[in-house]
């Protein structure tokens, strides 16, 4: 009976949560499979579902998805660039702060996570002018470097955390094995570290798949746009197409859910790892 | 095979000293324990002469060659630790021939050394196995196995057999001490257990406050401790110690007559003297037992004289029940007498 309470009290919380996530994604896909007349009809279901607006889509059949493809390919192009230099850059602080115990190193983590202080939105126009001084302005690295630097403070920190676990006789065993820094890292650290580095290499991945901001900023040319901005210039017109609007983020968000999905054993570990201070 | 040699060695932790100047030699092929209890300094030895502690001052030399600026990897030494640690993603065989893949020996020579290696310790069956698929003893002699591979000038083991039970632990030892015979290579071994010591070393080395206390044989130790703390650390049961004045060729304590030599008149001492040299006799010393434990082979007795409680072991059965007066005879001969103050042995 207890039990029983328990489970109940859980689904009462449970579903209104749920709903309350899923209802703006039902949305979406509502409008997806909807002609552009019955789009706005209120109905829970179209009265004539259709798979046509993807087909527009992938064709790009509209003026505004003409460089649909290009621009998908240039968030994922982005995406997994900042996934990678994010790693690439955590995983090595990490192991400095944590492992090898950098003189300094602590005092370098927490002057980056200090950076979370200001708001990325304050940060937006010293960057643009950054980046144009550096000639970089509608380029991907642009953003690329700029949502690097945005991640890296937390991805240190999480990496910093997770490192910490480790036992430390490892290191110990494998410098008496005869392992330089440099092998330490590449044949004990970081297979050991893999879990907590799928996890943060995600998160960086999504992070940059998921701007707005400084993509719309940093980059101006269709060509060079990712997709979240190209769905922004849907709203440019008196008459949006709605319909097709939906479809493109619905299509938009699918490989970050499958992404999290493929990963899903790593992300809960990983991003609460450094959650607690055992 | 390789001599070690501690020289004037100290440590300090920020303003804590952990050692006191320690001078050591070690000879080829020998197995020597470092004993005490925890925080005596032993492991922080060890970790510096495997050259993961930095030398604070003095001098540690391998065969000769001081290697205080030389790093642990070109040290050719191998370490067990307590932990085991063995790298978790690695096969047994993958971690046995870590250090040789590191060294770029070729895969043929790894493969023949970690196999040798496989068959002394009984690994063979498990060489594809993962450490997490294995039983704490398994782990351990994997650990013993990633060092022989390596066939270094000094084994280094730092508390070993902590981490096992009882029965593996007694049986981890015979193990290890074969291993030498066999191998007859240098080893320092760190242990807080005086009878891992006892049972296995050539030579021990009893250290208290970052000071070795006494440095000989283990029978050697045991028969004439030359300080109170090593009287009382060496032995199990340990030794019955209590305070008395030296009177007319015997010692005063508890209320009896102590038979002792050594001690001028009048010297305040404590007089130490073994359970199994307080075997229950016709008369002497009367006590009252308060607990009796029989072990088959021999008896443990807890008694007490004037409120002070004395083990005494007897060999074979004891028909003595609690509550029972019993009589003990000890003997000079087997007496220790240590000055009250200093704890230095008087006893010639």
């Amino acid at each position: 009976m207890n039990k029983f309470v328990r489970e109940a009290k859980l689904w009462l919380i449970a579903i209104p949560i749920l709903l309350w996530t899923l209802l703006p994604i039902y949305h979406i896909f509502l409008f997806s499979i909807s002609t552009k007349d019955s789009a706005f009809s209120g109905a829970l279901w179209p009265a004539k579902p259709t798979l046509h607006n993807f087909v527009v889509v992938f064709r790009q059949e509209h003026f505004y998805l003409h460089h649909f493809w290009e621009q998908i390919w240039n968030s994922l192009w982005i995406a997994v660039a900042v996934g990678v230099l994010t790693l690439a850059v955590a995983t090595c602080a990490a192991f400095a702060i944590s492992r090898l115990k950098v003189r300094g190193g602590r005092i370098v983590m927490n002057a980056a996570l200090f950076t979370y202080f200001i708001p990325a939105a304050f940060l937006a126009v010293p960057m643009y002018k950054a980046m144009g001084t550096y000639g970089l302005l509608n380029s991907r690295w642009s953003l690329v470097l700029a949502m690097v630097t945005l991640a890296s403070p937390y991805a240190i920190w999480v990496l910093k955390q997770a490192s910490d676990k480790l036992p430390w006789e490892l290191d110990e065993a494998a410098r008496i094995d005869g392992a330089t820094p440099l092998q330490l890292f590449r044949l004990v650290y970081v297979p050991l570290m893999m879990p907590s580095l799928v996890a943060i290499g995600t998160y960086a991945l999504i992070l940059a798949w998921n701007e707005y901001l400084y993509a719309f900023l940093l980059l101006s040319h269709e060509n060079t746009i990712p997709l979240a901005v190209g769905l922004g210039h849907f709203l440019a017109s008196d008459d949006s197409p709605w319909e097709l609007l939906m479809a493109t983020a619905l299509v938009y968000a699918l490989p970050p859910a499958a992404i999290y999905y493929a990963f899903r054993r790593y992300m809960v570990g990983g991003l609460t790892a450094g959650a607690v201070k055992a | 095979m390789a001599t070690v040699a501690f020289r004037e060695v100290q440590k300090s932790f920020g303003a804590t000293k952990v050692l006191h100047g320690i001078s050591l030699d070690i000879a080829e092929g020998e197995f020597m324990v470092l004993v005490g209890p925890s925080g005596c300094g032993k492991s922080t030895l060890l970790r510096m002469l495997a050259g993961l502690e930095d030398i604070g001052a003095g001098q540690i030399a391998i065969d000769g060659r001081v290697v205080n600026d030389v790093d642990s990897k070109d040290r050719d030494i191998a370490m067990v630790f307590q932990s085991y640690a063995l790298y978790p993603h690695m096969t047994v065989r993958d971690n046995m021939g870590f250090s040789l893949k590191l060294r770029k020996e070729k895969q043929g020579l790894i493969d023949e050394r970690v196999a040798t290696a496989a068959k002394i310790l009984n690994l063979e069956p498990y060489l594809q196995r993962y450490p997490r698929e294995l039983s704490g003893g398994q782990r351990q002699r994997v650990a013993m196995g990633r060092a022989i591979v390596r066939d270094p000038k000094v084994f280094l083991f730092d508390e070993p057999l902590s981490n096992l039970d009882a029965k593996l632990r007694v049986a981890m030892r015979a193990e290890i001490k074969a291993l030498h015979q066999r191998l007859k290579t240098t080893t320092v071994y760190v242990t807080h257990d005086q009878i891992e010591a006892m049972t296995m070393a050539d030579r021990i080395a009893v250290m208290h406050d970052g000071r070795i206390e006494q440095l000989g044989e283990p029978l050697e130790l045991y028969d004439r401790p030359t300080t109170l703390f090593v009287a009382q650390f060496i032995g199990s049961p340990a030794m019955n110690v209590f305070d008395g004045i030296v009177k007319g060729g015997a010692v005063e304590a508890l209320g009896a007559r102590w038979p002792a030599r050594g001690g001028s008149e009048g010297q305040k001492v404590k007089y130490g003297i073994r359970p199994e040299h307080l075997e229950p006799a016709a008369s002497g010393i009367a006590a009252e037992v308060i607990v009796v434990e029989p072990m088959g082979a021999e008896t443990e007795l807890l008694v007490k004289i004037a409120e002070t409680s004395l083990t005494v072991m007897t060999r074979g059965r004891s028909n003595a029940g609690p509550g029972e007066r019993i009589f003990l005879a000890p003997q000079a001969v087997h007496a220790h007498l240590f000055d009250a103050a200093s704890g230095q042995r008087i006893t010639t």
